[in-house]
C-alpha cells in the first residue's frame, strides 16, 4: 500500500475492484467513505457480500424519512401566519413575522435533530450521506429561505430523485420553492430576468465554470422567467414568462426552463461535473486526472445521467479503492459527529442548543451553508478553533450529562427520550467499567481496535498502553480509560478516514 | 521517552532550541504554527501594563434579575412574587429601594468598596424568549429580527487582533462547553478552549499522550492532510502546554471556593498573572433556567457567582492586576416578573448585569424597571445591551464600537 502505486489508466480506473483486492481494509474504506463509520455489524456484512452487492443494497432506494412534527405543524399553520405577516395591520404584521421566524427556527432544529438521528443508523448512513452530497450541490440555505418547511421540502425533492435521473432532479430543483426563493426566481420577469438561478445552474449545479458564456446565462435566465412559489407550491406564471426565442449553447428556440435543462445535459461537461463533485466530496481534495473523469463522464452520459448507476459505478471502482486515496480524507463536522456516535454506540441527544452549537463551532451548521457554493470542505474544516470544538464534542460525549445545567425545555426533551427507552447519549459507563478491568495492553488494543481499527498494532497503540500503565499509578482505571479514549479520538488520526 | 513533560516546546525560544537540535516537527514552513509566522515587530516587548482585559461571565439559562437586584420597597414586587418575594430584612441593601439577594454577601462587599457596578434593566427591542435565539442575539449583538454570522467579540478580534498576539497566545479564551458564538469572526484568529474547573494532574497527562500521538502518528502520514492536521494541532498544543504549565504552577493567596466556576476563574487569574497576551476571557455558569421551586436553586447559583467573582477580584487585587481587568456578566434574558404556579419563573426580558473592576465607576447605572405590569406581562428594558458593549469597546478595550456594532450607542459611563 503505497501512494506511489502506478496510476490506473482511464479504462482500468472504472473497472470493478478485482476480488483479490477485496479485504477488511477495503471494506472499512468503503464504509467510512460511503457512510460515516465502519460499525462492526456492517463491516462483517459488507465483507461477506462484497462491494457490488453492498453498494447495490445501500442504494436500492432512498429510505423514507418521516416528516418531523414541527415541520408538519409549520406546513399546516404557515400559510395563515405568512398571510397575516403580509397583509395585517402594522402591529399584526410584526407579531406574525416574529411568530413565523420563531416557528421556523424551532422547526429547523427539529429537522436537524431528526435527520441526524435518522442518518446515524448505519443502514441509512450511505443513502443519507448521498443526500447530504446532493444537497451540497443543489444548495439552498435557511438564512435566505427563512422557512424551514421549504428547506425540508427541498430536501424531500432531492430524496425523490437522488437515485433517479439527474436531468429530472434538475427540473424538480428549478421548481423547488426554496430554490425559487434562494436564487431569486420569484422576482424574475420578462422585462427584468434575474440571472442568479441561471448562473448557478450552469456554474455550481451542472456544468462548472468555463463551459458556458455570459450570453448563455442571459438567454437561459429568460427561459426561467415566470417560475414562482406561492405558499410553498410551485406556480408557473404564464404571463410572467418570456415566450420569445432564446439562443443557448448555440441552439435556438422558444425554450422553457426544462428545455434549457435538456440542453445542459447534452453538454459534455454535464457528464463530468457531478463525478468531479463526487471525487471532492467522497474521495480526495485533489481532482482525479482529467482523462479518468472524462471516461466516467462519457459512460455516465450514456446511461441518461442515471444517479444510481453513477453511484454504484463509483463506489465499486478500482480508482475508488486506489491505495493513494485511503486514509487521507478529513472528516467533515457532520461525518465526525455521526461517526463518533456510531463508534461509541450512542444516539443523537435531543438537545438542539448543544448539538447545533457544537456543529456550528466545528464549522458546519446543517441547512445553513456559508453561501450558494456550499461548504468548501477538506482542510478548510480544520483550524485551531474548530479543532478545539471537536475536542469539546468528544469530552461532552465521554462524560455523563450534567442535567442540572440544562434548561427546562431540554430536561423535558430528555425525559421524553428516556421514556422512549433511549438513554445512550453519552459513553456507556458499564462498558467503560468493563474496559477498565482489562490490563493496560489489552485495554489499549480494545480501544484502538474498536475506534481506529486501521491503526491496530501501531505506535499509537503502544503510546496508549504506556499512558494507561503510567496512569494506573495514581488514577482510577475508569478515569484513565476515559482520558485515553478521549485522547485517541482527539488525535490527528481520528480526524481522518 | 526520557522526559515526557518536555516533548513539546512551550515557548518560541524552546521551540527554536529544539528545532535547532533536530526535533524538527514544526519545521514545515507551509503550515507553520502561528507563533512562527508573526511579523518581526511582534517580538518587541508588548505594552504589558496598558493592555486592558475583559472577562465575560455568561449566566446561562436566563437569570432572575428581580431576585438578584431586588426592588424590595416596591409593593408591586410583593404582588408579583407572593411566594418567591424575598423578605426585606434578609436582603443586602444597596439604597432605599434596591437590595442584593442574601447570597451575594461577597458582591455586596465589593459594591460598598467601589469595585462593583450594576447596570439595571438591560435588554433589547422586540425581545425573544427562546434560550437559543436570545443567546444568539446577545452573542452576535444583532437586532431581534436579524441574524449575524459573527459574534461581537469575534468582530473585535477582526478589528483589533492583526496577526497573532505575542508568543502565539490566543485572542480569546473560553472556559465553557462550546466555543461561544461571541467569538465567531470573519477572519481566522486563534482562540482557545479550556475545560471548566480547576486544572488537574490527569489533564496534563492526557496532553502528553496527545502530544505523542501528534508527534509520532501511526500510519497515513504520507498524506498531506495528515501533515496539515498535525501542524495545526501542534500549534494548539503549544499554547495548551504553555497554559497547562501556567495553571499547574499558579500560586495565589486568594481563597477560591471549591466550585468549578471558581476553579475556572482561578485559571483565568493564572493566565492573566502570567502575562498572557489574551484580552478576552469567557466563562460560563449554567443552571439559571429556574422554572420551578427556584428559591434554593437560585440562592445557590448566586452564592456560586458571588463568591467566585469576589475571590477572583481579591486575587487580582493581591497581584496588583485589578486595574487591567474588567469583569462583566450577562444572561440571555431575565425572568417573568410574576412567578408561575410551580414556585418558579418563566422566560422574561430585561435584567440587570454586573460589572466588576477597580477602574470602573461603581454603583447603580441606568434606571430600574417599572414593575407596574399586569400578570404575565414582561419588563420593558431601559438600557440596550449594545450600549453596554459599546461602553466596554470604546472606553475599556479601546476599539471603535461603531465598527463592531454597526451603530453608535450612547456610552453608559460605568468605565
Amino acid at each position: 500500500m503505497s501512494p506511489t502505486s502506478p496510476l490506473l489508466t482511464p479504462t482500468e480506473a472504472w473497472q470493478p475492484l478485482p476480488a483479490a483486492d477485496w479485504n477488511e481494509a477495503a471494506a472499512r474504506h468503503l464504509l467510512q467513505r460511503i457512510g460515516f463509520s465502519a460499525t462492526p455489524a456492517e463491516l462483517s456484512r459488507v465483507l461477506a457480500d462484497g462491494p457490488v452487492r453492498s453498494v447495490e443494497r445501500y442504494f436500492a432506494h432512498m429510505p423514507a424519512f418521516p416528516k418531523p412534527s414541527l415541520i408538519a405543524k409549520l406546513e399546516a399553520d404557515g400559510p395563515e401566519l405568512y398571510r397575516r405577516a403580509a397583509n395585517g395591520s402594522a402591529q399584526e404584521k410584526r407579531l406574525a413575522q416574529q411568530a413565523a421566524r420563531e416557528r421556523s427556527r424551532e422547526a429547523i432544529f427539529d429537522l436537524t435533530i431528526k435527520w441526524l438521528q435518522f442518518a446515524s443508523r448505519p443502514e441509512h448512513s450511505p443513502a443519507e450521506k448521498w443526500l447530504l452530497f446532493l444537497s451540497d450541490v443543489w444548495v439552498v440555505g435557511i438564512d435566505k429561505v427563512r422557512n424551514a418547511a421549504l428547506i425540508h421540502q427541498h430536501q424531500d425533492y432531492i430524496r425523490k430523485f437522488a437515485l433517479g435521473s439527474a436531468p429530472n432532479l434538475a427540473k424538480l430543483m428549478s421548481r423547488s420553492p426554496a430554490m425559487i426563493t434562494y436564487l431569486d426566481l420569484q422576482q424574475s420577469k420578462p422585462e427584468a430576468p434575474n440571472e442568479n438561478f441561471a448562473r448557478e445552474l450552469f456554474e455550481l449545479f451542472t456544468l462548472g465554470e468555463g463551459n458556458y458564456t455570459e450570453n448563455d446565462i442571459k438567454q437561459a435566465a429568460r427561459a426561467f422567467t415566470g417560475y414562482r412559489q406561492r405558499q410553498g407550491e410551485f406556480v408557473f406564471a404564464r404571463r410572467q414568462h418570456d415566450n420569445g426565442r432564446k439562443t443557448v449553447f448555440g441552439q435556438s428556440g422558444a425554450f422553457t426552463g426544462d428545455d434549457v435543462i435538456d440542453l445542459v445535459f447534452k453538454q459534455k461537461a454535464a457528464g463530468t461535473f457531478l463525478p468531479r463533485q463526487m471525487v471532492g466530496f467522497y474521495l480526495s481534495e485533489e481532482p482525479l486526472p482529467v482523462e479518468q473523469t472524462a471516461t466516467l463522464g462519457a459512460w455516465w452520459a450514456g446511461t441518461g445521467h442515471d444517479l444510481r448507476k453513477l453511484a454504484v459505478k463509483f463506489f465499486t471502482s478500482r480508482v475508488f479503492f486506489d491505495p493513494r486515496y485511503r486514509g487521507g480524507y478529513i472528516k467533515s463536522p457532520v461525518q465526525f459527529y455521526l461517526g463518533l456516535l456510531q463508534d461509541l454506540d450512542l444516539s443523537v441527544a435531543p438537545l438542539p442548543r448543544q448539538l447545533i452549537g457544537s456543529l456550528r463551532s466545528m464549522g458546519q451548521t446543517p441547512y445553513d451553508p456559508p453561501n450558494v457554493r456550499g461548504w468548501v470542505g477538506g482542510r478548510s474544516w480544520i483550524n485551531s478553533a474548530t479543532l478545539a470544538a471537536r475536542r469539546q464534542v468528544i469530552q461532552a460525549l465521554l462524560h455523563p450529562l450534567n442535567e442540572d445545567q440544562l434548561n427546562g425545555d431540554e430536561q423535558i426533551e430528555l425525559a421524553a427520550a428516556y421514556a422512549d427507552g433511549v438513554t445512550n447519549f453519552t459513553l456507556d459507563e458499564t462498558r467503560l467499567a468493563q474496559w477498565a478491568k482489562l490490563p493496560p495492553a489489552d485495554r489499549a488494543r480494545e480501544l484502538v481496535h474498536r475506534h481506529v481499527p486501521g491503526l491496530a498494532g501501531t505506535e499509537l497503540e503502544r503510546q496508549l498502553t504506556r499512558f494507561l500503565e503510567r496512569s494506573a499509578r495514581h488514577t482510577a482505571a475508569e478515569a484513565a480509560t476515559r482520558a485515553g479514549l478521549a485522547t485517541l479520538l482527539e488525535s490527528p488520526n481520528y480526524q481522518l478516514c | 521517552m526520557k522526559n515526557p513533560a518536555h516533548l513539546l516546546p512551550s515557548t518560541r525560544r524552546e521551540f527554536l532550541h529544539y528545532g535547532a537540535r533536530g526535533i524538527g516537527l514544526l519545521a514545515f514552513s507551509r503550515f507553520a504554527p502561528g507563533f512562527l509566522i508573526e511579523s518581526a515587530h511582534a517580538q518587541a516587548p508588548a505594552p504589558e501594563k496598558d493592555r486592558s482585559i475583559l472577562v465575560l461571565v455568561q449566566l446561562a439559562g436566563g437569570n432572575d434579575g428581580l431576585n438578584t437586584v431586588v426592588p424590595f420597597a416596591d409593593p408591586h414586587y410583593r404582588r408579583l412574587r407572593p411566594t418567591l418575594g424575598l423578605p426585606a430584612n434578609q436582603l443586602l441593601k444597596l439604597n432605599d429601594t434596591l437590595a442584593l439577594h442574601a447570597s451575594c454577601t461577597a458582591l455586596h462587599g465589593l459594591f460598598k468598596d467601589g469595585q462593583l457596578g450594576i447596570v439595571q434593566n438591560v435588554g433589547y427591542p422586540n425581545p425573544n424568549r427562546s434560550h437559543f435565539r436570545s443567546t444568539e442575539i446577545w452573542e452576535t449583538g444583532s437586532d431581534s429580527n436579524e441574524t449575524l454570522p459573527t459574534g461581537w467579540l469575534g468582530r473585535f478580534f477582526d478589528n483589533a487582533c492583526t496577526g497573532t498576539p505575542k508568543g502565539g497566545d490566543p485572542c480569546g479564551v473560553n472556559i465553557s462547553n462550546e466555543v461561544p458564538q461571541s467569538f465567531l469572526s470573519a477572519q481566522q484568529h486563534p482562540t482557545f478552549s479550556l475545560p471548566a474547573g480547576r486544572n488537574r494532574r490527569q489533564q496534563a497527562e492526557n496532553l502528553t499522550l496527545l502530544e505523542q500521538m501528534v508527534q509520532n502518528p501511526a500510519g497515513h502520514d504520507d498524506h498531506d492532510n495528515a501533515g496539515y492536521l498535525r501542524h495545526t494541532m501542534m500549534d494548539a498544543l503549544v499554547t495548551e502546554k504553555k497554559f497547562q504549565k501556567v495553571l499547574a504552577n499558579y500560586q495565589t493567596t486568594a481563597s477560591y471556593p471549591g466550585t468549578p466556576f471558581a476553579g475556572s476563574l482561578r485559571n483565568v487569574a493564572a493566565l492573566i498573572a502570567a502575562g498572557t497576551a489574551t484580552r478576552v476571557y469567557y466563562v460560563s455558569l449554567g443552571g439559571f433556567d429556574t422554572h420551578n421551586n427556584q428559591l434554593n436553586t437560585h440562592a445557590n447559583l448566586l452564592k456560586t457567582l458571588s463568591e467566585g467573582l469576589a475571590a477572583f477580584q481579591a486575587d487580582l487585587v493581591a497581584k496588583k492586576l485589578d486595574s487591567q481587568v474588567l469583569t462583566m456578566t450577562f444572561s440571555e434574558f431575565g425572568r417573568r416578573p410574576s412567578e408561575n404556579e410551580s414556585r418558579g419563573t418563566d422566560h422574561g426580558t430585561a435584567a440587570p448585569l454586573f460589572v466588576m473592576g477597580s477602574r470602573l465607576k461603581p454603583g447603580l447605572h441606568g434606571t430600574a424597571p417599572s414593575l407596574d405590569v399586569a400578570r404575565n406581562q414582561d419588563l420593558q428594558y431601559s438600557t440596550d445591551f449594545r450600549a453596554v458593549y459599546s461602553t466596554v469597546l470604546d472606553q475599556w478595550l479601546g476599539c471603535k464600537s461603531q465598527a463592531i456594532l454597526g451603530a453608535d450607542y450612547k456610552p453608559l459611563g460605568f468605565v
